[in-house]
């Protein structure tokens, strides 16, 4: 067992962990943090995405052992008191939802781009959002509310409907 | 489930070092991760010892200057580059390579020297650094040694690393900066995926370098082209250096074709 101590949501944990246990496990298992999701297990669907100090990465490809020191945000740290953070509160007026599965990632992966570029071209969305998939394809709405969000919702134009 | 291993993360190079020298084949060396624990999780790695190079002191960073050129270290992630600014301005064709691989959580964790020590044909890391002759700076307890990336692969997920090395450093020579360059990589999809091919170019001072990836069992460097070579002589040089293999997703000819295509428009955009 290895002894870490971290920080999740603001919130300090000192926890015992197994070398073998990932981010994700030890946020779902032991932090009882069920909001990150696991879809492939191997850093290509992004349904596991979480920050960890201050970057997105897939909670599936990490060791909760690297954990010593580190600060780690998840979805259940993304609304405040109760009320959507506003790009929870943009998907849910863009229906960019539909089984729910990627939301979290997909969230998350939004408030990174966001951070680096507040005003993203589609282009950049598609291209910020490549490493999150919805199975549900629900592409068009989610790159909307990104738009919306952003304060672009004139730049629809850009997106190609079938 | 990844099954059971010991984990370290030492704190200095001298405990890393002797922590390799003591394990050898038992020991996997955790950067980014994105490959390692995959293939652990996989079963087709089991490590008995994992050692996080992360919290070596000096081991993160990236460094230029024009004496010693650009300098990456072991813990270098793909974003440290397309972060840095002198890699984006002297640099372009390392940028081009590293925007093309994966995605962006991923290249937020992924590294440079772990995108080579797996020597995995279609690495998009290798065809930048063999046109920009990047060095690679071999340690191990009883010594260093540098090797240039042309020499450093040997096979399919083979290198020259032995199994208490490691591949502290790698080092992209002064005089290649302000080289132009691009790359093409062949994809399924517009996102993230692995390369079907990938070519990268880079033209300086009359030089003209190419190389290839997912065409052969390394990547590979087409030396001995210039800045007039015909299409016609770089087509040819290439279609001499590879050797692909027909696989799951694509066939040999394809691959050879698309390699073609995108040396005559990587020609086409460096004019």
């Amino acid at each position: 067992m290895i002894t870490v101590n971290v920080t999740v949501n603001g919130k300090k944990y000192k926890r015992d962990v197994e070398p073998s246990k990932t981010l994700l496990r030890f946020l779902r298992e032991d932090l009882g943090l069920t909001g990150t999701k696991e879809g492939c297990g191997a850093g290509e669907c992004g349904a596991c995405t979480v920050f960890m100090d201050g970057h997105t990465v897939n909670s599936c490809m990490v060791l909760a052992a690297e954990l010593e020191g580190r600060s780690v945000e998840t979805i259940e740290g993304e609304a405040k008191e109760g009320v959507l953070s506003d790009i929870q509160a943009a998907f849910d007026r863009h229906h960019a939802i539909q089984c729910g599965y990627c939301s979290a990632g997909m969230v998350l992966s939004v408030r990174e781009l966001l951070k680096r570029n507040p005003k993203p071209s589609v282009e950049q969305i598609k291209e910020g959002i490549e490493g999150n998939f919805c199975r549900c394809t629900g592409y068009q709405q989610i790159i909307e509310a990104v738009l919306d969000v952003s304060g672009q919702e004139g730049s629809k134009g850009e997106l190609h409907y079938v | 489930m990844l099954s059971g291993f010991n984990y370290a993360a030492p704190r200095t190079r001298g405990e890393l070092l002797d922590l390799l020298a003591a394990e050898g084949q038992g020991a996997k060396l955790l950067a980014g991760g994105t490959d390692l624990l995959v293939n652990m999780r996989s079963g087709a790695v089991k490590p008995r010892l994992v050692i996080d190079v992360k919290r070596v002191e000096g081991f993160s960073g990236i460094e230029w200057s024009a004496k010693d050129g650009l300098v990456m270290k072991a813990s270098t992630t793909i974003n440290d580059l397309l972060r840095d600014r002198e890699v984006r301005e002297r640099f372009p064709l390392l940028a081009a390579c590293a925007h093309d691989l994966a995605s962006y959580q991923v290249r937020n964790r992924a590294t440079v020297v772990g995108n080579v020590v797996n020597a995995s044909p279609c690495s998009d890391m290798a065809p930048a650094l063999l046109c920009l002759g990047a060095r690679a700076r071999i340690s191990s307890k009883t010594g260093t040694r540098e090797v240039p990336f042309k020499e450093f692969f040997t096979g399919v997920k083979r290198t020259v690393l032995k199994a208490d090395e490691l591949l502290e450093l790698i080092i992209v020579p002064a005089e290649e900066g302000g080289a132009r360059g691009s790359y093409r990589k062949l994809k399924r999809i517009n996102g993230h995926d692995l390369g079907i091919v990938g070519v990268a170019m880079m033209k300086k001072g009359g030089l003209m370098r190419i190389a290839v990836s997912s065409a052969a069992p390394t990547p590979v460097l087409v030396d001995g082209l210039n800045e007039t070579s015909t299409p016609e002589a770089a087509v040819a040089a290439v279609r001499k250096a590879i050797s692909p293999i027909s696989d799951l997703r694509c066939s040999k000819e394809y691959r050879e074709h698309m390699v073609e295509v995108f040396v005559r428009r990587l020609l086409e955009e460096l004019k």
